[in-house]
């Protein structure tokens, strides 16, 4: 039997030749635990007892990653120590895991990633997961379809790990969460947008292109982010290249979908089987911890596989009691179902625990109501007390017949009560001076926690509330340093309740945007992260299916971009410049600022309308300007990059609808067609669209433009339709329709007033 | 000293298997027992000792681990004991004059297993060599002993890798012709034995279908490719086809030691339908899922629950929420129930 065992040795040696590699992004960037984060790293908070690092790390180790680099930014030291306490950095974990510090100045995940890149940390293909993940997907196998895929396609730098839910899963991050445009064949995505609690969003605008390019398309908003990804060594560089990528959804995702210049594919992995699910606020803390009680995430579960190494066993009803025998449960106490308690914890008389996680070391008092919260190590909750839907640091002292309500985070060493009450998300931390000199020597560059108290400390005297005589607590302001712009919290205060705990934001969930704040107000404020303040990356990239023109959403950078185009064309009309070199020019405006095709050619389509001189009286004049400018420029409006005719008479329509130059539309459009710019297959696309014909869009005098210049393209329709039957003179078809249609336009300029009675009854007459 | 058994117990082979233990990525019982053999093999190849009770001490611990870290895969201990009991015997018969060999009775059956087919060694070799902790050489006891330590788990390997075909030895004796079979889940066990009997006997098979792990449906595909007249039913019509079954044949996750057994979720069903209509159960199982323990039933994590996912779909967001799944890997059956035990 021996040469089979080196036989087995061999294969571990060929394994380890190709080191998978992990990095862990540990910093949140963002402080939606606060103030339970102000001492400690998020990633160290427990969940179900454990550190949440240490279920990330159990969550790599099932996929057999052999190397993990954590990228530290905030309390470095902690997480250090807690690494090298842990039985993962013992012989024989078969995981080497190297804690990186980089510099407070990252700010954000996208600098983490630039850090990575400039460190030259990885050498291959490497998992990229944030620590704060529970997951039991087996990511190797993602790996490996990843690696198949990077075979036959060098452009697929990324495999994002996404978990099929209902769109109302409690896991499913209702402020943060994004829609995902996929190709059914081969999953690879082929567009996301982000989607936030507040404000609501109705609409996703599935750029065109991508339609037209991809036969089968998935538009699914079901997906939980799982946060795991699986990047090839580009990805590091991508970032250092783009050094305003902040966030790796938001800004990488969408960048490179976006982007025409880099040429890169994103695929998704859609994970069936296994759970993941990132604990990103205290919302998604309680339904993680709940579906950990629940097992979901089998084999990781408290009684089987507990990533701290505890033991628990398993009751009925899903409760997990440490099995060192230490916990003290008083025979008349209650502990109901979806319940863990630590070792040492005593449960006294008549207490009461519904759903909730209770640390090591804690002392229940007699008659307490703790329900679906959870409580760290070393906390004491006196007698009659009642606990509802929080969260309870380490080393509280909640004293007697204190009451907590739901949504309240309470920090590290509070001390309240006794007879106090925390309204409903009240946030408490311990005053500082207290051990002040304790604090600095744990953690001397913590004046960022430090001053932020201060803050808090300042906003003091503006609160009264009663947290009990022998009490040490402050508490924080509610959302009060919103409006405030010194404060680094911008996260949209609206859309931040979805992710508080106990908090159902029924009030917010379908109102109208319109009531609650101005757009401007929530496009400012509204991203996820603390340092996040993005350029404003348009929005408005990719043609909104129901808005032809967009613009109640366009952005800053739209407004610049279309001022240049403008400026270009301008230029080129009086240098009087070649077809080909404007449309150079256009292409690397584009380029420039990012912008989507259809934007580019409405920009040029109204440009070239504007250059059109109106000639007084109209008649054959205002006919020859006509000609002569589309003859010399309407060749440019399919060389930006791209044709797309039935765009191009509909981007005509916009523009005349809203510009003094709406009873040339129909002369223009002749003009097009004349010049092949538009086959008369395009026309009538275009005319039967529903945009075309002004439905859907709120009554005014626009939409009435829009309605005349449709009914315009109707009666060009009749003509063709009429030439088609006749079929008199085949061979000079193309001009004879010209003919007719200039006509036609010629008699409705000449009749200007009678117009609308015109167009009614030729209408009329046509049906 | 080498023979810490502190060190022997963390070396790197051990703490992988451990870990592949604790993650479930290994599991059921014949694959836990291989695994665990092998790894034992190693361990004792390593250790150095200079005493039997240095090696029976860098066993234990290694044991213990394996076991710590799952302990619902009872083969792991079964098969640690049964190497510890196959050194002693060993380290008996080298020490001792080979007397006559004790004769095996029932009640010794589970503790010293299977009789050892042959005397592994010449035994004058051994007589005159074994020498406990000598001073001037510690090493030679465990020269001495450790090839025949090896020989000796290698007839525990042998064991497992032959169970299959030494079950199925009798299955001509229990499956009679024209006779209707019902059994549920995937059992290698209960696999083989049924397609020994088809050699011999004409015979139906109504498998269950077994959800929420469907290994009914695997099963009685690999029993129709074997060429017997198999039916997959549905579990919720076991008992209404119970009046026309013959015999129920099931495979077991671990035999206890009170004569009951844990085995897949829908045993229960089965075995208590069998016995209102006074149906003979018959178990198949290898020697190494028999466990000396016994009271293990009244805990209810025994059952070993598994993710619920199989039951309710984790789409299914609404629900989620509001309902508590269970999904028991295992039934316990109760003594009772059981009538006939099949072993190698």
């Amino acid at each position: 039997m021996a040469p089979k065992f080196n036989a087995g040795k061999e294969n571990l040696l060929a394994d380890e030749a190709e080191v998978l590699q992990a990095v862990i992004l540990a910093d949140s960037f963002n402080k939606r635990f606060r103030p339970l984060t102000t001492r400690k790293p998020r990633c160290l908070l427990p969940i179900c007892n454990a550190p949440l690092l240490d279920w990330t790390f159990e969550s790599l180790a099932l996929a057999g990653v052999q190397e993990i680099f954590v990228i530290c930014r905030s309390h470095p030291e902690q997480i250090k120590a807690k690494i090298a306490e842990s039985r993962w950095s013992k012989t024989g974990s078969g995981i080497k895991i190297v804690p990186i510090l980089t510099a407070k100045e990252t700010f954000s995940p996208g600098d983490a990633m630039r850090d990575i890149y400039t460190r030259g940390l990885v050498t291959g293909d490497f998992v990229l997961v944030m620590g704060d993940l529970v997951s039991n997907i087996r990511i190797d196998e993602v790996v490996k379809v990843h690696k198949e895929r990077r075979k036959t396609n060098k452009d697929a730098i990324m495999t994002m790990v996404v978990k099929e839910s209902g769109a109302n899963h409690r896991t499913r991050s209702r402020a943060d969460s994004a829609v995902f445009g996929l190709d059914s064949e081969t999953f690879e995505c082929l567009h996301y947008e982000p989607v936030m609690g507040y404000p609501p969003s109705t609409v996703a605008s599935i750029p065109r292109e991508i339609l037209s390019a991809h036969p089968d398309i998935e538009i699914r908003n079901d997906f939980i982010d799982c946060a795991i990804d699986i990047c090839s060594v580009e990805v590091p560089s991508l970032f250092q290249d783009n050094f305003d990528y902040l966030d790796i959804r938001r800004d990488f995702v969408h960048g490179v979908l976006t982007s025409d210049l880099l040429m890169k594919n994103i695929y998704c992995y859609v994970a069936k089987e296994g759970y993941a699910a990132r604990v990103q606020d205290t919302k998604s803390y309680e339904s993680i911890s709940k579906d950990i009680l629940s097992r979901w995430t089998f084999p990781l579960v408290p009684d089987n596989n507990h990533p701290a190494g505890h033991l628990y066993e398993h009751r009925r009803g899903n409760k997990y009691i440490d099995k060192d025998g230490t916990v003290i449960l008083a025979r008349t106490s209650t502990v109901g179902s979806k319940c863990l308690i630590g070792s040492s914890t005593k449960v006294s008389d008549n207490a009461q625990i519904i759903s909730s996680v209770v640390g090591q070391n804690c002392i229940i008092g007699e008659g307490a109501i703790i329900n679906n919260s959870y409580i760290f190590n070393g906390t004491t909750v006196g007698p009659g007390c009642v606990i509802e839907r929080s969260i309870i640091g380490f080393d509280v002292n909640i004293k007697e017949n204190t009451r907590i309500d739901k949504g309240s985070l309470v920090g590290d060493g509070v001390i309240i009560g006794p007879n106090a009450h925390l309204e409903a998300f009240g946030r408490l931390s311990k005053k500082r001076g207290i051990d002040t000199v304790d604090d600095e020597d744990e953690d001397e560059e913590d004046d960022y926690a430090d001053s932020e108290e201060e803050e808090v400390e300042a906003a003091q005297g503006t609160i009264t509330v009663n947290l009990g005589s022998g009490s040490n607590a402050m508490l924080w302001p509610q959302s009060a340093p919103d409006e405030d712009e010194n404060d680094e919290n911008v996260e949209n205060a609206k859309n931040q309740r979805f992710m508080r705990l106990g908090d159902s934001a029924s009030d917010l969930a379908f109102s109208d945007a319109g009531s609650e704040s101005s757009d401007e107000e929530s496009e400012s404020s509204d991203d996820d992260s603390d340092f996040d303040k993005r350029l404003e990356l348009p929005t408005s990239s990719s043609t909104s299916l129901d808005l032809p023109d967009g613009s109640s959403t366009d952005g800053i950078a739209e407004s610049e971009f279309r001022n240049e185009v403008r400026l270009s064309l301008e230029r080129a009309f009086t240098e009087g410049h070649s077809v080909d070199n404007a449309a150079v020019e256009l292409k690397t405006l584009r380029m420039a600022s990012n912008v989507s095709l259809s934007r580019v050619r409405e920009a040029v389509v109204s440009a070239i309308v504007e250059r059109i001189q109106i000639i007084d009286g109209g008649g054959i004049p205002q006919r020859q300007e006509i000609a002569h400018v589309i003859s010399r420029w309407g060749p440019l409006i399919n060389k930006i990059g791209g044709v797309d005719p039935v765009e191009t008479i509909a981007a005509l329509q916009t523009h005349c609808a809203s510009s003094k130059r709406l009873l040339l539309f129909g002369q223009i459009l002749a003009a097009l067609y004349q010049d092949d710019v538009v086959e008369e297959s395009d026309i009538r696309k275009w005319h039967q669209s529903l945009l075309s014909q002004g439905l859907g869009l709120s009554p005014g005098v626009r939409t009435d433009n829009i309605r005349k210049c449709w009914e315009i393209g109707s009666r060009m329709i009749q003509q063709f339709d009429e030439r088609d039957s006749s079929e008199d003179d085949s061979e000079e078809d193309g001009g004879d329709a010209g003919n007719n249609t200039d006509g036609n336009e010629q008699d409705e300029n000449e009749g200007e007033d009678e117009d609308d009675s015109e167009d009614v009854e030729d209408s009329s007459g046509e049906d | 000293m080498a023979s810490d058994p502190q060190s022997a117990a963390n070396q790197r082979i051990v703490e992988d298997l451990v870990s592949r233990l604790r993650r479930r990525q290994l599991v059921g019982s014949r694959a836990t027992a291989l695994e665990t053999l092998l790894v034992l093999r190693q361990v004792v190849s390593k250790a150095r000792f200079s005493n039997i009770d240095q090696l029976v001490n860098i066993i234990r611990s290694v044991g213990r681990r394996l076991v710590d870290a799952q302990p619902k895969e009872h083969s792991v201990g079964n098969t640690v004991r049964k190497v510890l009991h196959h050194i002693r015997e060993e380290y008996h018969t080298a020490n001792e004059q080979p007397a006559a060999e004790s004769s095996f009775s029932i009640a010794k059956f589970v503790l010293q297993g299977q009789p050892r087919k042959q005397a592994t060694i010449p035994s004058s070799e051994s007589r005159v060599l074994l020498k406990e902790n000598d001073p001037d050489d510690p090493d030679s006891f465990a020269r001495v002993l450790k090839p025949v330590l090896m020989e000796a788990i290698q007839d525990v390997f042998d064991e497992l890798e032959t169970v299959y075909d030494n079950i199925s030895k009798n299955a001509k004796d229990h499956i009679h012709s024209d006779e209707i079979i019902l059994t549920l889940g995937m059992s290698k066990t209960v696999d083989s034995f049924l397609k020994a009997a088809a050699h011999y006997r004409n015979y139906t098979v109504i498998v269950a279908e077994t959800a929420p792990s469907y290994g009914g449906r695997e099963m009685a595909k690999s029993l129709s490719s074997a060429g017997i007249s198999t039916f997959l039913v549905p579990d919720s019509s076991i008992y209404a086809l119970m009046s026309r079954v013959n015999k129920v044949i099931l495979g077991a996750h671990a035999i206890l030691a009170n004569g009951g057994m844990f085995a897949t979720s829908g045993s229960l069903l089965a075995a208590t339908a069998a016995r209102s209509y006074s149906t003979p159960v018959v178990v198949c199982a290898g020697q190494f899922k028999l466990t000396p323990l016994w009271n293990l039933y009244h805990e209810y994590g025994a059952l070993d629950f598994g993710d619920p996912s199989a039951v309710l779909c984790f789409d299914e967001g609404d629900l989620v929420d509001k309902v508590d799944v269970v999904n028991p890997y295992y039934d316990y059956v109760r003594p009772e129930l059981l009538d006939v035990f099949i072993t190698n």
